[in-house]
């Protein structure tokens, strides 16, 4: 599905990995693990093609990903370290944008999904008037509502409680058996069947 | 991408920041309230006279117009950026020119109407004569869109910065000198029982232009802040 | 990668044009000296008192060199920057961020020239209906922008993409605002009793005296832009092994 090779990158003069390869195919998840500054947010964010600052060559099913990135960004979910929740609109409005953004899509899985995660009952307050880890649920919600194939998750536990952490396992442990592929950063020990490992900046 | 998708999407967007701004009204409120104490600080300063103040109207009403725009846009992409929203239209499949063109209209929309609005009832104010309305509000309708979207490049370029409201101002407000020209030499030319059209169709053709092109530069300069 | 495009890449290093430029220098420096006292020495002593303008109208020299060759900054940094965006040449982005200091510098000097001439010729250091001191003005401005962009980007590589795109969005805004200023001009001021139109009443010896100054002013700039690249060069491949070994031979 994606595959990385040889990617090289240099952050201010210091450099963050060399030589960095590895594929992740379909049903696959991969926890990406190293200590702070290490370059975790980097490489997600190099792999996403928010950051063009390094060398080496990406892969998207075969092909590089330069030349295919419309298919790769539709089958893309990336949650990033700030989750793209507005604070004055309510988890409702923000994934009815986010959904749209993608297809035309109705109210129906959307409360279906905040429900999932566990936010029946916050649909239409404000966002701002939500606990860190009910905030983080709403970017969390997006994980039901799109058929995405590879999702690409920065630190999703950081404010979630046990339960939180369990309902995310359980997700990821389900979208990989359906096929799909993850690549997740954390610092959680995960409990998920078949989950490999790529630490960064152990080489220095 | 079908078409209806990316019709969906940039209706959503449009949608979504029209919403934002509806809850959020302080923030257009602001700059609109300092257009206004911009304009009735000019009788004051300069002169209470109407023969004066009507030589001045359009100018000081553009210029007020300029400045305050200036204090709306900040708020542009700030909390997009902040909440990693931005990053979430990087990473869309529609084009990224057209979600930053929604987002201009819906900035337009909050910030450049109310302001055109209200231009007559302060025109009248400055003692404008009534000839002038029609042009003031006309050359209002095409200036201020190229203003906000020349705005929107600057505040892409520097959406990431602590401070970046001055350097906002010293970038853009050079760049907005041809619409500040066009619109009040077609108030003027309409003043002056001339026909005010030739201006209007340069201020309409600077908008084409960079309805084309700006959308395309405020697209590249995310990309470029966002890495 | 042979062949036609190799000067191409070849251009992009740094330490390519360092020991290019370190054989070109004396030349360019030569070549500076020459022009700018043939030129200074013509315009100050042989060339002949304006009928109307007395000794002034030699002020007119620097100034129409000055002020030619600030016209160029702008291009010069949107060609730079498209270099930058396109092909990431780092040293097109080390040109560029010189060229916006000196480029300002320039404009200002455009502007103190033709003050100074204007102080004596139109009895007034500024004149609003002189549409290209207003122009330049503006220009002015534009770089200023561009520098305190530049200053306000901590990552060295997002300020000289940002400021690559800034020089190219800036380079078609000073001409529109040149040919928009241009307009407005001629409807405030019909016959504008004082211009700086240097045509008819100054003969050929003028404008001999002028070109050579126009070339004295452009290898003046070219060999501050030289070096202030090879400074630039110098400090952010500090780390190259080329640059310590240049070191040590200096030491």
């Amino acid at each position: 599905m994606l595959e990385v090779r040889a990617l090289n990158c240099e952050r201010n003069d210091r450099l963050l990995f060399r030589d960095l390869s590895f594929t992740l195919e379909a049903g696959q998840a991969l926890q990406v693990k190293g200590g702070n500054g290490s370059g975790k947010t980097t490489l997600l964010r190099i792999i996403c093609g928010l950051n063009d600052s390094y060398s080496g060559e990406l892969f998207w099913h075969g092909a590089p990903l330069g030349e295919r990135r419309d298919a790769f960004y539709a089958g893309l979910l990336y949650i990033g370290h700030r989750v793209a929740v507005n604070r004055v609109l309510t988890p409702l409005e923000n994934l009815r944008w986010s959904s749209r953004l993608r297809n035309p899509a109705d109210d129906g899985p959307i409360n279906e999904a905040l429900v999932h995660i566990g936010l029946a009952g916050h649909e239409d307050s404000p966002c701002h008037s939500l606990s860190a880890g009910q905030y983080q649920r709403v970017s969390l919600a997006r994980l039901f509502l799109r058929g995405a194939g590879l999702w690409v998750l920065d630190e999703p536990f950081t404010t979630l409680d046990t339960h939180g952490v369990t309902l995310l396992e359980n997700l990821v442990t389900r979208h990989t058996e359906s096929g799909g592929a993850v690549l997740i950063t954390t610092h959680h020990k995960l409990s998920l069947p078949g989950l490999r490992a790529l630490t960064l900046g152990v080489a220095r | 991408m079908s078409g209806t998708n990316i019709g969906t999407a940039f209706l959503a967007t449009l949608k979504r920041d029209l919403l934002i701004s509806l809850k959020r009204r302080n923030d257009i409120l602001n700059p609109f309230m300092f257009f206004i104490i911009v304009v009735s600080l000019f009788p004051i300063g300069v002169s209470p006279e109407s023969a004066m103040l009507r030589q001045i109207a359009a100018g000081v009403i553009w210029i007020a117009v300029l400045l305050a725009s200036m204090l709306s846009m900040d708020s542009l992409y700030r909390s997009d950026y902040e909440d990693g929203t931005l990053e979430q239209l990087l990473l869309s499949s529609v084009p990224l020119y057209l979600l930053v063109f929604a987002k201009n209209i819906a900035h337009w929309l909050v910030s450049g109407l109310p302001v055109i609005l209200v231009s007559p009832l302060l025109a009248y104010m400055l003692a404008l004569p009534s000839e002038g309305y029609m042009t003031l509000v006309a050359s209002l309708l095409l200036g201020t869109p190229v203003v906000g979207m020349l705005g929107s490049i600057a505040v892409a370029l520097t959406v990431g910065l602590g401070s970046r409201g001055l350097i906002l101002a010293v970038i853009t407000v050079p760049m907005s000198v041809p619409v500040l020209i066009f619109g009040t030499l077609a108030v003027q030319n309409a003043l002056a029982g001339g026909s005010p059209l030739g201006y209007l169709a340069l201020l309409g053709a600077m908008l084409a232009l960079t309805i084309s092109l700006a959308p395309l530069a405020t697209a590249a300069a995310l990309r470029i802040s966002m890495n | 990668m042979a062949g036609r495009w190799q000067w191409f890449h070849r251009l992009g290093s740094p330490k390519w044009f360092y020991e290019k430029t370190t054989r070109w220098l004396p030349w360019l420096w030569g070549a500076m000296a020459l022009f700018l006292t043939v030129g200074l020495v013509w315009a100050l002593l042989f060339l002949p008192e304006d009928y109307q303008q007395g000794h002034t109208s030699r002020i007119l020299v620097v100034h129409v060199a000055v002020a030619g060759t600030s016209l160029s900054f702008f291009p010069l940094m949107a060609v730079a920057g498209t270099v930058t965006l396109v092909w990431r040449m780092k040293l097109a982005d080390m040109v560029a961020k010189n060229a916006a200091p000196l480029g300002a510098w320039f404009s200002f000097l455009t502007l103190a020239t033709g003050s100074i001439w204007g102080s004596v010729s139109w009895g007034t250091w500024w004149e609003w209906t002189d549409s290209r001191l207003v122009s330049m003005l503006f220009q002015f401005f534009l770089l200023l922008g561009v520098i305190s962009l530049r200053a306000a980007i901590e990552n060295a590589e997002t300020a000289a993409r940002a400021c690559a795109l800034l020089s190219i969005v800036g380079c078609i805004n000073v001409v529109v605002i040149k040919y928009s200023v241009d307009w407005w001009n001629t409807l405030h001021q019909p016959s504008s009793p004082i211009s700086m139109e240097v045509g008819s009443p100054n003969g050929p010896e003028f404008w001999v005296a002028t070109v050579v100054m126009i070339v004295a002013v452009y290898l003046f700039l070219a060999v501050s832009l030289i070096l202030a690249t090879r400074n630039e060069i110098l400090q952010r491949e500090s780390r190259a092994q080329w640059v310590r070994e240049l070191a040590l031979e200096a030491r």
